[in-house]
């Protein structure tokens, strides 16, 4: 029973939290704030004990496996740095309670996941998950049809091709337990594995945003407040790619499936580039990140495609790494909206020394983001191009580049547009945002930071988690290069490098140019000569990139969202057809009992 | 005190004809007999239950002393007794929103509470009885006192929607009756267990006649595409609560029939397959119609209908895990829909067409009846933990055994079209600002108790569905067993 406790008092936090914000909203913030720091306590103090029980006839089982743990720890981590977060980010809006209870009701989903060892349970709480994370997103009402309705119609199409290949499996193996399913697979008939695990893929892929079933998450991820997207992207959209990474392995453990992983890959790289793209052009902080989030999920499921050991560790730790730094840039994003209301790039500038900490966590994600060194950004992507290399998946390395370069451009924009160039008056006033909203998104920089250096502590719980998998002693160390001569670079080595090249330097830089340094204004800039006059602005941040977009826009003016709302709308007009049957007129309706009794009769008449 | 089956129908008919006279004495009584009658129902429902669980026997009452073959007879078996228990509990909840419904003005509230208890007690006489003629008379009462009920309001739209179901209940009437004088002059017996026994002697012409006849019937009562087209006319145009009666009453005793007709009385092995793909065809085309609607009643409607196709289906696959599906898509119809008419009706109750549109910002005016409202859409497209996911889970779980791949991508289709037309309302209801000055009123407490005891219910059977799991699988087996009907019902019968 323990095993449940978490999600029992989950659930009954959520409620709890409802009813005080009811009361009193101090009264609720404090509970939300108990709750936050009582998840990782509960969550690392208590034994995980397996329990099962009998539902309906169906058996549920419950326990965390070593390899949900992983997810677990990234689910706690982040759900208690949001949660405090949320405090002071929510506390000027209304309906407090009903945001607190979906939040927390979600958490409680996004762990019951990871907590389930039999697909039954897992569906439920993926259905929990999906349903709670849709009231949020349409919490604050607008564009609930068309953002609201989209979430959620894509999530019902991911989860209902799961719940398919959930039924068939119960079917075929007389049981949903996962591991059961996992055990018997390779004695599936052909149909039955590519069937199953078609189903499953589609059902996580989903929710992991991948090409072509992303549409509903640019919209969704920025709809919802801030500092539920930071957890939504960063947690929430991992529950794809941990049941994407259960059922991968799976696959390549019984070979003659490997065509999955070559799909996979290939749509996980054509995510990367052309997220990445959109990431490029977009005109507002939320949708710059949600773009950048779906891009970052494609490598993702690159590495899970490529399906080599190498590929599924970079896979693991990028999932990590993302959960991290997207984070941070929601919560910066959030912060940054919290204290100017404005979330465009062209109402905002300079807020570097207004808002020193959100850019220092700013500044730090984007740096993991980007795969720079010294942050272990740089391991994630060196891990990706090694496993492509060995693999030899030459053209998806070419695409990976691509859209890894193309993510500089708006990791650039990112942090010019919001953070340096010419204040203007108008957030001459701007203060650092409230410390709970701080503390989260600087303790979690220095974390990336510390991960930077020492990313073993990661790769260990991988290592741990994918021995889950049946994959052992993976460490950090199976990353080696070697060229015809036998001369070997070995990734650790070089981040170590990396590191002491980037220290030294720092001292030296700082060291050296200590006198020559003065302190500027932002306007104190001169032009060809020209002194600037104040009142004129030479921060642009409009129509950012716009030779770039000119060249490949022919390209990206194919949008599958079109595809789609065709089909859904002929669905609809279909069914058009239908509703003049249903004339108002009561001969017809007459007429037509006729027609089905001589329609009854014509076919009985055939029977006999 | 007594627990009796005959009391079903026995009191609510009596009272029914004696609340003239009540109502003569004191005006209140018109109201407070209804209610004391329907929580009467609900304790002989669960006393009786009980009593089928425990001794795994139906109880089988012969009226007026006849024995089976010649008199008249009521079983109630563990699934008759359920969808009986599930009549009756929607009667108590319907009579307690209903108390307080609209003036009480005494001409109007007395016919309503007549024919309240009519309907009722003609459902559960559908149910119940054991005779094929019998049932033909309490399907006749259903109509009868559901025709009235339709043009309550006594406008145009109400008149013409009673006339539309009167022009097609005719004819479920007429068919019904030359099916069954089919069948008495070829066997003689009216008796459902005595058909099932000889009607391999039938000749087979006639009988498949007769079967075409009674499930044409039938299919009308029960609301099968295309005899359903009197339903969304009459469930938008009846007062608010008679939608619930409708979907969760009147439905049910049609599909009973049905199911009873093609599970036990026949034996064409065909005839399931007949039923699942009409109610495939019912379930695409009404929830795709319910796609477009803009009146809310009506796009509830035909949600219904959509419902009621999935219920052919389960009964259509004939295992025993689709009959369970069946029972839980019966049970999730009759209080999820109860809920979402209810409430509904309370969204709309000012507005004169009942638009969709004009339930726009009540989430901020009724919060309750909005988030009730909301509760039951949820379940309804069958999301966990709320109990109509059981039923979807089940009826999936059911065609997969069934090799029915096809099915279940085409449910699942059908469950994201749902999701599209109820949350457009859900989002309407809470986000969109109102277009017209439609003024929002307030449930009674008496409405909001019922609405909430249905809630409660949803979410108890959808977080723990062990308390009703056992029930299902016992009336699944007695629907199953028909040698046992047939034995239990003539004892002296000897198969041969």
């Amino acid at each position: 029973m323990s095993n449940l406790i978490i999600i029992l008092a989950l659930f009954g936090g959520a409620i709890l939290t409802y009813i005080a914000f009811k009361l009193n909203k101090t009264l609720g913030n404090i509970f939300v704030g108990l709750i936050a720091i009582a998840l990782p306590v509960y969550f690392f103090a208590y034994n995980p004990e397996d329990y099962s029980v009998q539902f309906m006839g169906l058996t549920l089982q419950f326990g965390f496996t070593s390899f949900a743990n992983l997810f677990a720890i990234l689910v706690v981590f982040l759900g208690t740095a949001t949660l405090l977060y949320s405090i002071p980010y929510m506390n000027k809006k209304d309906n407090l309670g009903w945001f607190y209870f979906n939040f927390i009701l979600s958490i409680a989903g996004m762990m019951g996941i990871l907590m389930s060892k039999d697909f039954v349970s897992l569906f439920i709480f993926w259905e929990i998950m999906t349903w709670s994370s849709y009231l949020i997103v349409v919490f604050n009402g607008k564009d609930t049809n068309k953002i609201g309705i989209r979430y959620m119609v894509y999530s019902a199409i991911g989860a209902y091709a799961m719940l398919m290949a959930i039924v068939l499996i119960n079917k075929w193996s007389g049981t949903t337990s996962i591991s059961h399913f996992f055990d018997t697979f390779a004695n599936y008939s052909t149909g039955a594995k590519v069937l199953s695990s078609l189903l499953l893929l589609t059902g996580f892929a989903v929710k992991s945003a991948l090409m072509p079933l992303h549409v509903w998450a640019p919209g969704a991820y920025s709809n919802a407040p801030m500092s539920y997207t930071s957890i939504f992207s960063g947690a929430l959209s991992k529950m794809g790619i941990y049941g994407m990474t259960l059922v991968a392995v799976v696959l390549y453990m019984n070979t003659g499936m490997d065509m999955f992983g070559e799909v996979l890959a290939w749509l996980g790289a054509i995510t990367a580039v052309l997220a990445t793209f959109w990431a490029v052009f977009q005109t507002d902080i939320r949708k710059l990140l949600a773009y950048s989030s779906i891009g970052q999920l494609g490598y993702i499921a690159v590495g899970l495609g490529i399906g080599t050991e190498l590929g599924v560790m970079a896979a693991l730790f990028l999932a990590i790494l993302h959960g991290l730094f997207k984070g941070i840039l929601f919560m910066a994003a959030g912060a940054v909206e919290y204290r100017t209301g404005k979330t465009d790039f062209k109402d905002l500038r300079g807020l570097i020394w207004k808002m020193p900490f959100t850019f220092f966590s700013a500044l730090v994600a984007i740096i993991a983001l980007a795969g720079m060194p010294p942050l272990s950004g740089l391991i994630s992507k060196w891990l990706i191009y090694e496993a492509l290399l060995n693999s030899q998946h030459y053209f998806l390395i070419i695409l990976i580049f691509l859209s890894s370069t193309a993510a500089f451009l708006y990791c650039f924009h990112f942090l010019y547009g919001v953070f340096l160039g010419q204040r203007e008056d108008d957030i001459e006033d701007v203060k650092e945002a409230p410390v709970l909203m701080v503390a989260p998104m600087v303790i979690i920089s220095f974390i990336l930071i510390g991960l930077g250096t020492f990313p073993d502590f990661v790769f260990d719980q991988i290592a741990i988690a994918m021995s889950y998998l049946g994959i052992e002693n993976v460490s950090m160390d199976m990353s080696v290069l070697t060229n015809e001569w036998g001369n070997k670079v070995y990734l650790k080595h070089v981040n170590t490098l990396f590191m002491v090249v980037f220290a030294v330097f720092f001292v030296i830089i700082s060291l050296v140019s200590r006198k020559r340094t003065r302190s500027v204004g932002t306007k104190d800039i001169a032009n060809a000569g020209e002194p600037i006059l104040p009142e004129d602005n030479y921060h642009f941040s409009q129509d950012f990139y716009k030779p770039f977009w000119r060249v490949i826009s022919p390209v990206m003016k194919y949008r599958i969202e079109t595809f789609y709302n065709r089909i859904g709308n002929g669905i609809e007009e279909f069914f058009q057809f239908f509703r003049r049957l249903y004339t108002g007129n009561g001969q017809t309706y007459a007429f037509y009992v006729v027609i089905f009794l001589t329609i009854l009769f014509i076919v009985g008449a055939t029977i006999i | 005190m007594v627990a009796d089956p005959i009391l079903y129908v026995a009191l609510p008919l009596l009272t029914a004809f004696l609340l003239p006279l009540f109502g003569k004495i004191n005006k209140e009584l018109i109201r407070l007999i209804p209610g004391l009658l329907f929580a009467f129902l609900v304790y002989n429902s669960f006393a009786l239950f009980s009593k089928v669980t425990s001794t795994g026997q139906p109880i089988i009452v012969e009226i007026a002393g006849w024995a089976p073959p010649i008199g008249i007879n009521l079983v109630y078996s563990a699934f008759s007794g359920f969808i009986a228990g599930i009549i009756s509990v929607l009667a108590l909840l319907v009579w307690t929103y209903s108390y307080k419904f609209k003036k009480v003005e005494f001409d109007n509230s007395l016919k309503y509470f007549v024919l309240l208890m009519l309907i009722t007690a003609g459902s559960i006489g559908v149910v119940l009885t054991g005779d094929l003629f019998n049932q033909f008379v309490f399907l006749e009462i259903v109509a009868l006192s559901s025709y009235p009920l339709v043009a309550f309001y006594r406008g145009r739209n109400g008149a013409e929607a009673s006339f539309k179901y009167l022009l097609v209940g005719g004819f479920a009437s007429i068919s019904i009756l030359l099916g069954i004088v089919l069948i008495y002059s070829q066997l003689g017996t009216l008796n459902m267990a005595d058909i099932a026994a000889n009607i391999d002697q039938m000749p087979r012409n006639i009988k498949i006649t007769a079967f075409i006849l009674l499930f044409l019937g039938f299919g009308i009562e029960a609301e099968m595409f295309p005899l359903n087209t009197w339903a969304p006319d009459t469930y938008s145009q009846a007062p608010g609560p008679i939608g619930s009666v409708f979907a969760g009453m009147t439905a049910k005793a049609g599909i009973y029939a049905l199911v009873r007709m093609i599970y036990t009385v026949f034996d064409f092995s065909g005839s399931f397959e007949i039923l699942l793909i009409m109610g495939i065809i019912t379930l695409v085309v009404s929830e795709g119609i319910a796609l477009r609607q803009e009146n809310l009643k009506r796009m509830l409607a035909y949600s219904s209908l959509g419902q009621m196709g999935l219920l052919m289906i389960a009964f259509g696959i004939n295992t025993k895990t689709a009959i369970v599906a069946g029972m839980l898509i019966l049970f999730n119809h009759a209080v999820i829909k109860s809920l979402l008419f209810l409430s509904g009706s309370f969204l709309v109750y000012n507005s004169k067409d009942k638009l969709i549109k004009d339930a726009y910002g009540m989430g901020k005016k009724l919060p309750l009846t909005a988030i009730l409202f909301g509760i039951g859409a949820f379940a309804i497209v069958g999301l966990p933990p709320f109990s109509g996911f059981w039923g979807k889970l089940y009826l999936l779980m059911a065609s997969a055994d069934a090799n029915m791949l096809a099915l279940i991508a085409l449910i699942l289709a059908v469950s994201v079209v749902e999701i599209v037309y109820y949350f457009r309302v859900v989002n309407g209801v809470y986000f969109k600002k109102a277009e017209t000055e439609v003024e929002s009123h307030k449930p009674n407490w008496n409405a909001s108790l019922a609405m909430i005891v249905l809630a409660v219910a949803i979410i108890v059977v959808g977080v723990y569905p062990n308390i009703i799991y056992d029930y299902l699988v016992n009336a699944a087996d007695a629907l199953l067993d028909k040698a046992g009907y047939i034995g239990n019902v003539l004892p002296d019968f000897v198969s041969n």
